[in-house]
């Protein structure tokens, strides 16, 4: 299977599982999709550790350190499962996996070759010491806790939007 | 003790929920549309195959118990742990409550778990003057309302939305709705003060694995996320045999796991956690601790019963057993209700108490057909009632009955005595008090199956 055609699965399987992933071509392209995402939002939290994230345009006067506080999280994810739709967040090299957990929105970045194909390539490749924290994000927060109805949104983001680039 | 020598009144119980038709309701919409779900889910994939990998994995696991427990002891340790070993449920919340004492936690946040419920928990620690919050939507439902599971994948799946409105105008103080949409944000806006302030988490865990010494826990609300996160301290209780030998093995178990409880691909939040938060890092709480609850198991996993520590608790049997879709889960009075219920609590608080529960399954074999891990669920029930016959746990009644018919059945002459007096003698049988089963079963008819062949 080419990188393509796993990113292409990756971002179907994203898509069922009630995210919303688009494929952006490069910087500036994220950065115009981002601008029409983040229309209404007020407090975006965004690390500013990776090369793509300190790439993304932040308007000062909306930007916040505490991600407690934040309306959106703007991060780059370790990468992400073709088979299942879901993103890897990692604590490796001091990320804090738990920013894109609170928000409302969780805006993920995924670089395109790091799209693992089946679930057990990623976790073939953990081996016996992991990070303290992985974390497989598949699609918004969710319950159907009353009545089997299904609710986006619990304690964990309403919205869960992918970039891969 | 009392409550644990006495048995379970399930026919009283059953009654109960027989005449409850919001109950009645309530069950066969859910447990339809997770039996409908689990099938759709499982229709594009290889599930037969994934099946006998994940049961192969577990057999695996349980014959070398010991050695995969000690692995996951020193590679949690390794991982910056503190690893506590619990012989029953008593010494179990001992050690949580001296840990809780030792970082001075008084509030705490839970996520859903199983083992917390068997060991009685919340109970405890409310009395010891902990405060105590459930934090997966449903668990929280129930503890507003003081109840207890009745389903181990949806705690409170015995409620409607009116009941539900109706707990939340009376105990948040909110206006009253029915809509879930609605009552679901009231939760979350509630809650999020609760994880923010709280002292502790303590979870549960599906999955230890034991090379890397890390735990496992799979929710779709992200409060087990929360919960393990958030909180400067956490504890997490899981029992000997949710171990896995490497995170190479997870999947086998996430593919079956989660398709058999909601019918998802994967659950929204899979989390993997190995040991506390180090140097330079920003995720996990500063001090885990993880309790490893033994209750009764070392016994089983050496024993005839042993398969039944293969389960997963995706709660798939349950949904498909006629008796559990008929009275629910609370008819059981028990932490684990279902066939895989009904076996559990049978081994864990004996014969005494459980043996009532071996009248709630009719042996169809529904349960083992979706069973992810293939545990043999009618063998192992049809064998504990054959222990409870042996352990004399039958009434008289039925001793006396079958006693008569072992020896009808080995001669034709008392057979067709038997035959006539019963036809005979039917009218009356039916105004004795007691015969509740026989109100409803027809009349025998006078031209017998024998007759009808000859």
């Amino acid at each position: 299977m080419t990188g393509g055609e796993t990113v292409n699965i990756f971002m179907d399987k994203a898509a069922k599982a009630g995210a919303e992933p688009v494929s952006v071509k490069d910087i500036g392209e994220m950065n115009r999709l981002l601008a029409t995402i983040l229309e209404s939002t007020e407090q975006i939290y965004c690390p500013g550790v990776t090369e793509k994230e300190c790439a993304v345009e932040i308007p000062e006067d909306r930007r916040t350190d505490d991600y407690r506080a934040a309306s959106v999280c703007i991060e780059e994810v370790f990468g992400a499962i073709a088979e299942t739709g879901s993103l890897i967040c990692s604590s490796h090299g001091g990320k804090t996996v738990q920013a894109g957990l609170l928000p409302p929105h969780h805006v993920a970045i995924v670089s395109a070759d790091r799209v693992y194909e089946k679930l057990d390539d990623f976790f073939s490749s953990c081996g016996d010491s992991p990070p303290t924290n992985i974390t497989l994000e598949t699609g918004p927060s969710r319950t159907a806790d009353i009545e089997l109805t299904l609710i986006v949104g619990v304690h964990g983001p309403e919205r869960l939007s992918i970039i891969v680039l | 003790m009392s409550i644990f020598t006495r048995s379970v009144p399930f026919r009283a119980n059953t009654i109960k929920a027989l005449n409850d038709p919001s109950l009645r309701s309530a069950l066969r919409h859910a447990t339809e549309t997770f039996a409908q779900k689990r099938s759709e889910a499982k229709a594009s994939v290889p599930f037969e195959a994934w099946r006998d990998d994940a049961s192969a994995m577990r057999s695996d696991v349980l014959s070398n118990l010991s050695g995969y427990l000690d692995l996951f002891r020193a590679r949690a340790v390794r991982a910056g742990a503190t690893v506590h070993l619990a012989k029953d449920a008593g010494s179990a919340r001992e050690i949580i409550v001296s840990v809780l004492k030792q970082f001075s936690a008084k509030r705490i946040v839970k996520s859903k778990s199983m083992i917390t419920e068997e060991i009685h928990l919340n109970s405890y620690l409310h009395q010891q003057g902990f405060n105590v919050v459930e934090t997966d939507l449903g668990e929280y439902i129930i503890q507003l309302a003081q109840e207890s599971p009745s389903h181990i994948i949806v705690p409170a799946v015995h409620k409607t939305r009116r009941q539900v409105g109706r707990l939340f105008a009376e105990k948040l103080g909110c206006d009253y709705t029915e809509d879930p949409f609605v009552l679901t944000k009231i939760v979350r806006r509630v809650l999020r003060d609760e994880f923010v302030s709280a002292d502790a988490g303590i979870s549960g865990a599906n999955f230890a694995v034991a090379d890397s010494g890390s735990i496992v826990i799979v929710t779709n609300e992200g409060n087990g996320r929360m919960v393990t996160t958030l909180p400067p301290l956490h504890i997490a209780v899981f029992s000997i045999e949710k171990i896995i030998p490497s995170l190479a093995d997870l999947p086998k178990l996430l593919r079956t796991l989660t398709r058999s409880a909601t019918g998802q691909t994967l659950s929204s939040y899979v989390s993997v956690i190995t040991g506390s938060r180090k140097p330079g890092e920003t995720t996990g709480a500063t001090e885990l601790h993880l309790v490893i609850l033994d209750n009764g198991r070392s016994e089983i996993v050496n024993g005839e019963f042993r398969e039944i520590l293969k389960c997963v608790r995706c709660g798939a049997c349950m949904n498909v057993c006629p008796v559990y879709r008929t009275v629910g889960g609370h008819a059981y009075a028990s932490t684990y209700p279902g066939p895989m219920g009904i076996i559990l609590t049978t081994l864990l608080e004996r014969m005494e108490r459980a043996h009532t529960l071996l009248d709630a399954t009719t042996l169809c074999g529904a349960c083992a057909e979706v069973c992810p891990v293939k545990v043999p669920l009618p063998r192992l029930l049809r064998r504990l009632r054959e222990l409870r016959v042996e352990q004399d746990f039958t009434t008289q009644m039925e001793r006396r009955g079958m006693d008569g018919f072992a020896l009808a059945a080995q001669s034709p002459r008392i057979f067709h005595l038997g035959q006539k007096v019963a036809r005979l003698s039917w009218p009356l049988l039916k105004k004795l008090d007691g015969n509740g089963a026989l109100v409803r079963m027809p009349r025998p008819d006078p031209v017998t199956f024998t007759r009808r062949m000859q």
